[in-house]
């Protein structure tokens, strides 16, 4: 029951912060889905079911935070690749300011206690 | 059916899953977001060289169900749609799905239900005086208000013909009322997803 509840907490904490590593992930260069996910997986433990990057990029795009198009690949299949608009851009900053500032107030929150922990 | 064959059964039953759970949402955008996904199917599998069922199987079980994707998908583009309409039904729809995923779209569902119920109440009211002025009227009887037609003897009605230009008012209140604070919340509906440390 315990470990139920520290698996949803952990799931809502990484659902939160997904939509910032998506946009932060697209920030220096044009990426497509998989390329993303590919990113996330490398840099960050943040993803739950691989799928749920494609609706949060279908609504950045309906937000005209990122835009997208379509280019054929050598693979066989066309990619839908993703860059940000300058709004995305705008967006991101102010929410890795955010997110920065968040994490600095809970690190000083945390650190006493994880000190009496060792 | 052989091996390659019975691999592409399982991704068209995957996708054809998803087209039928995506329902509500305009055709081409239908066939865009399965082409995304038939994309990713196809390239992990390419990924993982040679492909046996069991491999398939979990590139689609990483990806999510189908039917717990589709939603993701819906929630977000019925809630888009309705917070620029003023279709009752759309916002209400919006609302509705906004509803199964929060406690605060719940609430703005059941304002949005109240609301225009009022309306609905006031309007018939307004409306039905006018055609049937004898039966209709805003009816007070001990512990009991309602707007409409009675059978209680010891009801009488406290407006008379001021029930109409007041139904109407009321009504016509309510409804603009209802709709603008429909539009206005779901504006926020998609700022509220959980973000450590509040919304952006």
């Amino acid at each position: 029951m315990a470990q139920d509840a520290d698996d949803n907490w952990e799931r809502q904490v990484r659902k939160g912060w997904l939509e910032l590593a998506i946009l932060a992930s697209i920030w220096s260069e044009r990426l497509y889905g998989l390329d993303i996910l590919r990113r996330l997986e490398a840099d960050s433990d943040l993803i739950v079911a691989e799928g749920t990057i494609y609706p949060i990029l279908n609504r950045l795009k309906r937000d005209r935070l990122v835009e997208s198009k379509w280019v054929e690949s050598q693979a066989g299949h066309p990619r839908k690749y993703y860059w940000l608009t300058a709004a995305g851009r705008r967006r991101t900053i102010a929410m890795a300011r955010h997110a920065a500032g968040f994490l600095t107030r809970i690190q000083e929150l945390l650190a006493p206690l994880l000190a009496e922990e060792e | 059916m052989s091996h390659p064959e019975r691999l592409q059964t399982r991704i068209d039953a995957y996708l054809m899953q998803l087209r039928r759970s995506l329902g509500e949402l305009p055709p081409e955008e239908v066939a865009d977001i399965l082409r995304e996904i038939r994309g990713h199917i196809l390239e992990r599998a390419d990924a993982a060289g040679d492909m046996s069922e069991e491999r398939l199987v979990a590139i689609l079980q990483a990806l999510g169900r189908p039917e717990d994707l589709a939603p993701l998908y819906q929630a977000e583009a019925l809630v888009a749609r309705a917070r620029t309409s003023y279709s009752p039904t759309l916002l209400l729809r919006g609302a509705l799905r906004w509803a199964m995923l929060s406690v605060r779209g719940f609430a703005i569902f059941l304002t949005g239900l109240v609301g225009y119920g009022i309306a609905l109440g006031f309007l018939a009211g307004g409306f039905g005086k006018m055609i049937a002025p004898h039966d209709v009227g805003a009816w007070v009887s001990p512990g009991s208000f309602s707007i409409g037609t009675t059978n209680n003897p010891y009801a009488h009605d406290v407006l008379g013909w001021w029930l109409v230009p007041v139904g109407l008012a009321v009504g016509a209140s309510a409804l603009v009322g209802t709709t603008w604070v429909l539009r206005w919340s779901l504006g926020f509906a998609h700022l509220r997803r959980p973000m450590p440390g509040g919304s952006v």
